[in-house]
């Protein structure tokens, strides 16, 4: 009996254990490609599109190529246990490349000046300057990413394609086993224990923010944070693109005697663009040959039969559009109203907000199951033809509501202090500040966090629109479903449906982040910029 | 507070004068004492005394008129009302014509007569500006100072009082008429001079540079008494 405790405890820290690992490995690569990014502007170009891109793109849509790669290619459990991994490394990965190159981007140009003044090497730059500059924004991002992370691990150690189950050690799989075999209490436990690791683990990461902001954050870092824009992909190209060098040197034109060290320094530099083109064009390479061997791989049976079905295809991506739009507008709302409750009333705020962000990173696939179980009769009371409906949309919203109420909340406490006093001297009503000033100064925030929202409800929807045996051989699943399509060809083992959905849905998904969400953002970053109505010269 | 008067609190940096502003405006609770406007006790911030403050604050998703009109919400006028006094006020900080255009496609100066108006159209009874000028360059400062007293003491606005605050001593001089110098730890009023100079002030008047001096005297650092242990000090 006890050796089951300890494997839950040692599963719990296997789970840890992996999404560290993966938050580790893409902070210290975010540290290196930013670094080239802001050095180099062919490689930025690609880094940066390559980021806009794949961030937009659902964990879901990866998990073809997982297979593909990983289990097929590599198999074994190290192919099993490197496919987990690499789903958790795409939740997380690409938000915190962006917050590392954003902080690169942002770094004052006096302390730019310094350490080129002073020559310092490429490592000492990188220790004294550019690490410490991006504590903050990777200690501020370490919360959504550890959530997410959770989120996705404990789907990931346990899936199936066909006949075969794949699995890893880890919480995610024993808590499905001990679902299946009807083992509750056990599922209960286990559940405490990682309520208690992901709570422990939130309290240590809201230490190590407020610790990085005290010990890293300068004097304009701190403003920058307080008045600061929103951390998305959308504000990259806020920041002036020109490197501090090529602004002096556009602005001075150096004595002759300075000749020779200029040209030292961009013989320097020279090597480093180098480096940049060379990964640039190595990660086009890799995109170029995937699609090829991908595409060349499947018959023209095969194509035609996948053409012909993308019609029926469709409809259930438009079905699920539609319980995504459902789900962002439901959470939308609630963000508003608690979100201006808790940044208007200091001291709920600081209760509430380390409890929605413990919440937050208690994975919902882990305790769904049981949610579902406890509330299933009354439910079905309720809603009853629309029973599967509700939990789907429940799950989608459960796993999805941190995003855009943080985003929103961290927007309202970002106002401009100016603006508060403002609202209050005039004696604006609550909606008049609502509608005049904070829903128009969020905007920003608005929009990304509907966008994040949007893209997570969309891995609430892959897990609850087919999960077969979630309670006593229960299956949840709705009628019409673009998610629950891709499931059902994973689960069936075929490939080809399922790849080719994956890769259809990416394709949407930014087609639809590039027409709808940019351009909410470009007019965000273009007329709701609460900063700019602050004139301090 | 006299009628019509222009009060200005000196001081140095750090001093507390924009606390006091916020107390004087019921953004914050006094711990001793407390804040009345014609007998009735300010407990919170009202529109009847209205804040201009050191950043210039205007809504860059709003234009020059729309800003003005937030003044107007809190008395429920029709919508051609509102528009009528918003036009009027940006008229009196000399603004007309410039009503359609966004904070953002105006000079620092304009944006502060933007908040100017907006002060005014709420039907203020006093003013509070907390160094309404530090963000302007000198010229547009001084443009601004030569107008702000008929822009906002005259027969269409309803402002009985304004309080200054600021640590330039030129810009007090010319524009308050009385100056209360806040000095030492904790502070304290250490002065109060009534400048008793006709307007427009120049600053080349002989009169003007002993208000000055007086101020600087005012303004020395206050030393602290030595406390020593040595009985034979």
């Amino acid at each position: 009996m006890n050796n089951i405790y300890l494997t839950l405890v040692l599963a719990t820290l296997a789970t840890t254990g992996r999404v560290w690992l993966t938050i580790g490995l893409s902070i210290v690569t975010g540290w290196f490609l930013g670094y080239i990014a802001v050095k180099n502007r062919g490689f930025e170009n690609v880094y940066i599109s390559f980021i806009e891109v794949f961030e937009s793109v659902p964990v879901i849509s990866f998990f073809p190529v997982v297979l593909i790669f990983f289990i097929y290619r590599i198999g074994g459990y190290l192919g099993i246990e490197m496919a987990v991994d690499f789903l958790v490394f795409t939740a997380v990965v690409w938000n915190i490349w962006v917050g590392i190159y954003q902080a690169y981007k942002t770094i004052p140009e006096n302390f730019l000046e310094v350490v080129e003044n002073y020559r310092l090497g490429f490592l000492r730059k990188f220790t004294t300057l550019y690490i410490p500059y991006s504590m903050p924004r990777i200690a501020a991002n370490l919360i959504p990413s550890f959530a997410d992370a959770f989120f996705y691990i404990t789907v990931s150690e346990v899936f199936s394609i066909g006949t075969s189950a794949y699995h890893v050690f880890g919480i995610g799989a024993i808590l499905a086993e001990l679902v299946s075999e009807g083992r509750y209490n056990l599922v209960l436990i286990g559940l405490g224990i990682l309520a208690f690791d992901t709570t422990l683990t939130t309290f240590f990461l809201r230490r190590f923010a407020t610790y990085t902001v005290e010990r890293y954050g300068i004097d304009t870092e701190i403003k920058t944070y307080k008045r600061g824009k929103p951390r998305t992909r959308y504000n990259l190209r806020l920041t002036n693109t020109l490197t501090t060098v090529k602004k002096i040197a556009s602005a001075f034109l150096p004595p002759k005697k300075y000749y020779d060290i200029l040209a030292e320094e961009k013989e320097r530099n020279y090597h480093l663009r180098e480096i940049g083109y060379a990964l640039a064009f190595l990660v086009v390479g890799i995109v170029s040959y995937g699609v090829f061997t991908t595409v060349k791989s499947i018959s023209a049976h095969e194509w035609f039969s996948l053409l012909a079905n993308t019609p029926s295809m469709l409809l259930g991506l438009a079905v699920d559009y539609a319980r995504v739009a459902i789900i962002a507008i439901i959470s939308f709302v609630i963000a508003i109203f608690v979100g201006y409750l808790l940044a208007a009333h200091s001291l709920a705020e600081k209760i509430v907000i380390p409890i929605i962000q413990a919440i937050a990173a208690f994975p919902a696939p882990a305790y769904f199951p049981l949610l579902f179980a406890s509330t299933y009769v009354i439910v079905r009371g309720i809603f009853d033809p629309l029973t599967n409906e509700f939990y789907v949309l429940l799950l989608g919203f459960i796993s999805t509501f941190y995003y855009v109420f943080y985003s929103f909340w961290l927007g309202v406490k970002n106002l401009p202090s100016e603006y508060w006093e403002l609202m209050e001297n005039l004696n604006l009503t609550f909606w008049q500040k609502l509608r005049k000033i904070i829903l128009p100064a969020t905007f920003p925030y608005i929009v990304a966090g509907i966008s994040s929202t949007i893209n997570s409800a969309w891995g609430g929807l892959a897990i609850g629109e087919y999960w077969p045996d979630i309670y006593n051989g229960y299956t949840l699943q709705v009628r019409t479903g673009y998610m629950k399509d891709i499931a059902v060809y994973t689960d069936s083992g075929n490939i080809a449906f399922a790849a080719w959905s994956s890769f259809l849905f990416g394709i949407i998904v930014v087609i639809y982040s590039i027409l709808f969400t940019r351009k909410l953002m470009d007019l965000a970053r273009k007329r709701y910029i609460a900063e700019e109505g602050i004139y301090a010269a | 507070m006299g009628d019509y008067e222009l009060i200005a609190i000196v001081g140095p940096s750090g001093i507390g004068k924009s606390t006091l502003l916020r107390i004087l405006g019921g953004f914050i609770k006094p711990i001793r004492g407390e804040v009345r406007l014609l007998g009735k006790k300010i407990i919170k911030p009202t529109p009847k005394i209205a804040l201009i403050h050191q950043a210039i604050v205007t809504f860059p998703w709003m234009s020059a008129l729309e800003n003005v009109k937030l003044g107007l919400k809190y008395r429920n006028l029709p919508k051609e009302e509102e528009d009528k006094i918003a036009r009027k006020m940006l008229e009196i900080v000399g603004l007309g014509g410039f009503e359609d255009l966004s904070p953002k496609q105006m000079s620092g100066g304009m944006r502060q007569r933007v908040a100017i108006a907006r002060a005014l159209a709420a039907d203020p009874l006093v003013l509070l500006m907390d160094e309404p000028f530090s963000h302007l360059d000198e010229l547009t400062a001084e443009g601004i100072r030569q107008e702000v007293y008929s822009m906002i003491f005259n027969k269409d606005t309803t402002l009985r009082g304004a309080v200054l605050v600021s640590h330039n001593l030129d810009e007090v001089v010319e524009l308050a008429d009385r100056i209360y110098v806040i000095n030492g730890s904790p502070a304290t009023v250490v002065g109060e001079i009534k400048v008793e100079l006709e307007r427009p002030r120049r600053s080349k008047d002989p009169r003007f540079q002993e208000y000055l001096d007086q101020l600087y005297k005012l303004l020395t650092p206050v030393k602290k008494p030595v406390v020593s242990g040595d009985k034979n000090e």
